[in-house]
């Protein structure tokens, strides 16, 4: 977003609350692995995508700066791939998720702003994920989100993601979760 | 030459390698894995010798375009030339060694050192410095003081490769016959292949052997490691290899290629049956390129390392290089390939599809991570990593009479690979040069 501060239009104290309790309950669900209800929060539409980040010089600026749609990503999912990587956790052979990684995800700096149709919010935000596995292993992965969440009924679906580490490395072996 | 690489003296073997394996009998030590003084000597006798994979050609079309990558744990940049040949250089500048390359990618009129404004042109020559006149007064002679340049730089059907050792033989001689089957997928077509912009980089604490051999002939841990991707993926178990009529391991110089002959096993995981349909319909073109045989393998079960660090999968189109870093960690590159004629939507499957299934966030890479990793780290147990290790299926399965090239084994589900890429590793830290790295090859050298 390159609008200027007060050209922008953050919504009323308590939209943002709404939409900022709506993001913690879904962070919540992904810490308790209710992957099936996390899912049911996705728009049919949804596009969620965690571009690679290129390590590249200024004057040599990919289409969005340090990464590009056209490039690999971690994530540039439809909702069928969301729920294929879902049903890969839910089997009983998800070797490598038994015993189980233990999640905490935290969202921050969260801005809310109307969208260009009524019952849109853009909401831009930083993360922190933090995964735990077997006796010692931990990983850390922080970022900046911007989302594009749409009213329904008294909840939101999620309808756009856009994840930006600012790794060009990840400093993992895998991203054995949603961020 | 000033800008000519100084080539670098390989110590005596050190008596760590004892017992480091006994592959007639299928065994290896676990001590491979973590020893420390084992890691330095591969660095030397393995990277700083052998031929590595450096980049594709289309990720450097043009004059001036270059990427970074590292060769062992060497820097180098690996830049298009004017004369549309590819030079590669240390990313390191010959003054006070400074990195002068920061990006991974880009296009460039040369590289200027950050910290005395030591001055590159695409060539590699020094050209200028701050402060020029003081070099002058002390009889500088620039032309001695470019960019050090790697000892040879080759290709292979898009595949630049370069190595460190002026003694080195040919890419040719080093490949051998596994050409021929590396041109199942990187020259199915007219064209050729490219790679997808970008490449994912992730970071594992495994040793890099773990990886390239699991690539070099392991299809064995499909089946069971990946059951809950394929489950995810095709709703189903993935093929039982056992069940194939017919497929091979074949091997030379310590690469290997693990195959079957059913076309798209590979890349029907990744639930895309575009895709799948795309194979299927330039099959017979591939048949009147590369004959029958190979036209059954551009996208079937299948796998390949070419010694020491790079690998693929054909169907998926996965491309990788497990990067050195010490001898507990590794630093996975990864890119896409295409058919540089198959339609945009049939690329654009692929870049979404090889992402889904082998990246960080892959389904199928997520279960393999964490296997390499405590294969390597249970070796940290002193008694553990003197333990014997089993590398023994398919000890008796040589074929001799085959058209095939290169040493031809029956039968995917075959150790003989493995065996013959840890037999590659231990010869090369046991030569003192490169006439001394016995010729254990037993197969053919062209096909029939």
């Amino acid at each position: 977003m390159t609008a200027l501060y007060d050209e922008l239009r953050p919504v009323s104290a308590e939209q943002h609350y709404r939409v900022s309790h709506f993001l913690n309950y879904e962070y919540r669900l992904l810490d308790d692995e209710r992957f099936d209800d996390w899912l049911a929060l996705m728009h049919e539409e949804v596009h969620y995508w965690m571009p690679g980040i290129e390590n590249r010089r200024r004057e040599n600026r990919l289409e969005h700066g340090f990464y590009a749609a056209d490039h690999m990503a971690y994530f540039d999912d439809s909702l069928r791939d969301l729920g294929r990587r879902v049903a890969r956790f839910q089997q009983p052979s998800a070797w490598a998720e038994n015993p189980a990684t233990r999640n905490v995800h935290q969202l921050t700096n969260v801005e809310v702003y109307y969208g260009e149709t009524d019952g849109e919010y853009i909401v831009h935000s930083t993360f922190q994920s933090v995964r735990s596995r077997g006796l010692d292993e931990e990983y850390v992965i922080y970022g900046r989100r911007e989302d594009l969440i749409v009213q329904d009924g008294d909840s939101f679906k999620i309808k756009k993601r856009l994840i930006l580490i600012p790794n060009a490395t990840l400093t993992c072996k895998n991203i054995n979760t949603f961020l | 030459m000033g800008n000519m690489i100084k080539t670098i003296d390989v110590t005596d073997s050190l008596t760590n390698l004892k017992d480091a394996c006994d592959l007639e009998n299928g065994r290896i030590s676990g001590k491979i894995f973590y020893d420390k003084t084992i890691y330095e000597q591969e660095l030397e006798k393995v990277f700083a010798r052998c031929w590595l994979f450096v980049a594709h050609e289309s990720q450097i079309p043009k004059t001036g375009d270059y990427i970074t990558t590292t060769m062992g744990e060497d820097e180098v940049i690996v830049i298009r030339q004017k004369s549309g040949g590819i030079k590669v250089f240390l990313n390191a500048c010959p003054h006070r060694g400074n990195k002068v390359c920061f990006a991974e990618s880009g296009s460039t009129r040369g590289f200027i050192c950050n910290y005395h404004g030591w001055s590159f042109n695409v060539e590699g020559n020094l050209v200028g410095q701050h402060e020029s006149g003081v070099y002058e007064d002390s009889d500088f002679d620039k032309s001695q003081w470019g960019l050090k340049e790697v000892a040879k730089v080759d290709s292979w059907k898009g595949l630049v490769f370069a190595t460190f050792d002026p003694e080195s033989p040919s890419l040719q001689e080093y490949l051998g016959p596994m050409t021929w089957y590396l041109d199942a997928l990187f020259d199915n077509q007219e064209g050729g292949t490219e790679f997808v912009g970008g490449c994912i980089r992730s970071t594992y604490e495994c040793n890099w052997k773990i990886a390239a051999e699991n690539f070099v002939g392991d299809i064995l841990h499909a089946g069971w490691t990946h059951d809950s991707a394929a489950r995810a993926m095709l709703g189903g178990a993935v093929a039982k290899v056992s069940d194939f009529e017919e497929s091979y391991s074949v091997n030379w110089n310590g690469h290997g290629y693990e195959f079957a002959l059913d076309t798209v096993g590979n890349v029907a995981v990744l639930g895309e049956s575009a895709l799948n349909k795309y194979l299927h319909t330039i099959k017979p073109s591939v048949a009147e390129r590369l004959g029958d045989f190979r036209s059954n393998m551009i996208g079937s079960v299948s796998s390949c390392t070419i010694f020491p660090n790079f690998s693929f999968l054909p169907g998926q189109n996965t491309v990788r290089v497990w990067q050195p870093r010490g001898p507990n960690k590794i630093e996975l590159f990864t890119w896409v390939v295409v058919n540089k004629s198959a339609p945009e939507e049939v690329k654009e499957k692929w870049r979404k599809g090889a992402m889904m299934t082998f990246s960080p966030t892959g389904v199928f890479e997520m279960d393999d991570g964490e296997n390499w990793e405590y294969c390597t780290k249970t070796a940290r147990g002193r008694v553990t990593s003197q333990q014997d290790l089993f590398v023994g299926l398919g000890m008796d399965t040589l074929l001799t009479d085959t058209p095939l090239p290169a040493n031809v084994y029956e039968g995917q589900l075959n150790e003989a690979n493995s065996r013959a890429f840890y037999q590659y590793w231990f010869d090369m830290l046991n030569a003192k040069s490169w006439s001394e790295v016995p010729d254990r090859n037993l197969g053919k050298k062209e096909a029939e």
